[in-house]
């Protein structure tokens, strides 16, 4: 019962809230990368909200039962609606958080451009789609900064198409309780591939990828992909922006280097006698966070608590009545 | 305007704040400089006000999307409601010490980021929302509040009158309240953008160390009677880590918030 009492006070809140404060400022300078998942900052979140719990339920109730009858004023009442709507806030967000960490899902998914991606095989589903990436594009400011990145997405069931929609930057797609988001983009480089006797083959490089070629020892390393090369500035892109495309490439003979170079697409480039590689485009993907979390809607609930509280407060008397 | 005519501006407007503060500070020895101190502050707001309106038309959106359109908006709700609350309240002690916080931070603009005066970038994809809007304007009147704040708990601490505590209860209620609604915008923005309403981002961390202490000094007020230099004490380290979570984390820590 002691134990009871002193864990539903509003002392043990404040020390817990001013324990969590200090944690998290010296949590986030030391260990800024797993500090917040730690069990003992868990332990402490969780014994936060079980002393809000009960010190709100023990405060409010003492309100209702004895100040309320007494005065009828309008404010006050107010002003203690406004302080359980904050206190419950809070706690439907501790809650909704910790649903989130315990059945939640979050994971970044690279799809190039015509693939499709079954999204039960990289997060648990209730019913299984599939996402299909018609086409990812950038649009540019006049000063050549990204304005905005779009992705023309398809939600198939089976073969029906079910939907259809755009998303870019704040205006991700939800399906069924799965949320997908741009997050990133990248390029893989198409190469062709003449080497001996063969038909030419196509190959797509991600950047830093080798291709070694069979009737040689020499081995090509596909650097970089860089949208607006500047001779100038070497490896930095003047902008995001084709306005001068060139893959930067490096050719090697038993791990020695043999020679930089930075190639526009369709130029043949030879590396050896009888074998000849064409750089011949960039292919566009994007990366898309894709989020399930079944405690979203609790923890926004939590968040118009929380909102409505603080204004419903602001309107209510400031002080008590036996204050000057 | 062109970038070295609004460099001009952030002068007169710091020069003015400077100025106001050196009359309120004179003004209590020489009772007739705090009503120049007064003037001297409002012209430095019609200033703010006019470099602000530059902004606008300069960009063609509202003047808070970096550290430095912030810091502008942020002197001149200060000053707002510094002035407002001297009409109110008659009372011009704490003029001197929040008019020299207006100069240092209209000084900060100067110092730290005198390469945006006079020019705008267009908006990044992650910024190009209406949350925008209300998460930041609902930190620049927070900042703002907790700023006069400040002020009066610094003056406070030498000599108190009766109603000191409860007028600073008050506007750090204010602030308290507008801080609590932009952690929330933000934390919405933040789900929309990225996918994740929290990350323990240092932006968000600081922000939410600084909720923490108010939060304890409404309580300790409210429910312990708290009142005194314990509690202006608390007021001030508040306001001390506000500018920490502000420009410590720009300057010092990486984070989503790297925008300035």
């Amino acid at each position: 019962m002691r134990f009871f009492k002193s864990l539903s006070s509003m002392t043990t809140g404040l020390v817990l809230l001013a324990l969590v404060g200090a944690a998290a400022a010296i949590g986030s300078s030391l260990w800024p990368e797993y500090f917040f998942r730690s069990w003992p900052f868990r332990l402490l979140l969780a014994l936060l909200l079980i002393n809000m719990v009960l010190c709100t339920i023990n405060t409010s109730g003492r309100f209702f039962r004895r100040r309320a009858r007494i005065s009828r004023d309008w404010r006050l009442l107010l002003r203690s609606l406004g302080l359980v709507a904050l206190h419950a806030g809070i706690i439907f967000i501790l809650v909704g958080a910790s649903l989130y960490s315990w059945l939640g899902h979050s994971v970044q998914l690279s799809i190039r451009e015509g693939d499709t991606v079954q999204i039960e095989s990289i997060l648990p589903v209730s019913k299984p789609f599939a996402l299909k990436l018609d086409k990812f594009y950038i649009e540019f400011h006049h000063d050549g900064s990204p304005a905005q990145y779009y992705a023309d997405l398809q939600v198939l069931e089976g073969d029906r198409t079910a939907l259809e929609k755009t998303i870019k930057v704040n205006y991700p797609l939800v399906y069924n309780g799965v949320k997908f988001y741009q997050s990133s983009y990248g390029y893989l480089t198409e190469v062709l591939v003449r080497d001996g006797e063969e038909t030419p083959r196509t190959l797509l490089a991600q950047d830093g990828d080798f291709i070694p070629f069979d009737n040689t020892g020499r081995t090509l390393k596909v650097f970089r992909y860089i949208p607006d090369f500047d001779p100038e500035a070497g490896m930095a892109a003047r902008s995001d922006e084709p306005l001068n495309p060139r893959v930067i490439y490096s050719v090697y003979e038993d791990e020695v280097l043999l020679g930089i170079g930075a190639a526009p697409f369709g130029e043949a480039i030879s590396i050896d006698d009888g074998v000849f590689i064409e750089f011949q485009r960039a292919c566009p993907y994007t990366v898309l966070t894709v989020k399930t979390d079944p405690g979203l809607p609790l923890v926004a609930a939590g968040g118009l608590f929380t909102m409505l509280g603080v204004c419903l407060i602001l309107f209510g008397p400031s002080g008590r009545k036996k204050e000057v | 305007m062109t970038p070295s005519t609004e460099r001009l501006f952030i002068d007169l407007i710091l020069i003015l704040y400077l100025a106001g503060a050196a009359g309120y500070f004179a003004g209590r020895r020489f009772a007739g400089l705090s009503r120049a101190a007064f003037w001297l502050s409002s012209a430095g707001l019609a200033a703010n006000l006019l470099a602000l309106v530059n902004r606008v038309s300069l960009s063609g959106r509202l003047p808070l999307a970096n550290g430095y359109e912030f810091l502008l908006s942020f002197t001149f709700i200060t000053v707002l409601l510094y002035l407002l609350y001297e009409i109110i309240s008659g009372n011009k002690r704490a003029g001197g010490v929040v008019m020299l916080l207006n100069g240092l931070l209209t000084a900060s603009i100067v110092l730290l980021m005198p390469q945006h005066i006079g020019y705008t970038a267009p908006l990044m994809p992650a910024l190009q929302s209406p949350w925008l809007t209300v998460h930041v304007i609902t930190a620049i009147i927070a900042y703002s509040a907790f700023t006069l704040a400040a002020g009066l708990a610094i003056i406070q601490l030498r000599n108190a009158v009766p109603g000191d505590d409860l007028s600073l209860y008050k506007i750090v209620s204010a602030g308290f309240a507008m801080l609590s609604l932009s952690i929330v915008l933000g934390a919405v923005w933040a789900e929309q953008v990225w996918g994740r309403y929290w990350t323990w981002d240092p932006k968000e961390t600081w922000a939410l160390v600084t909720w923490i202490i108010y939060a304890i000094y409404l309580h300790l007020h409210r429910q312990r009677g708290w009142r005194g230099n314990n509690a202006r004490l608390l007021v001030i380290i508040g306001f001390l880590l506000m500018l920490f979570t502000f420009f410590g984390v720009n300057y010092l820590l990486p984070g989503l918030h790297s925008y300035a």
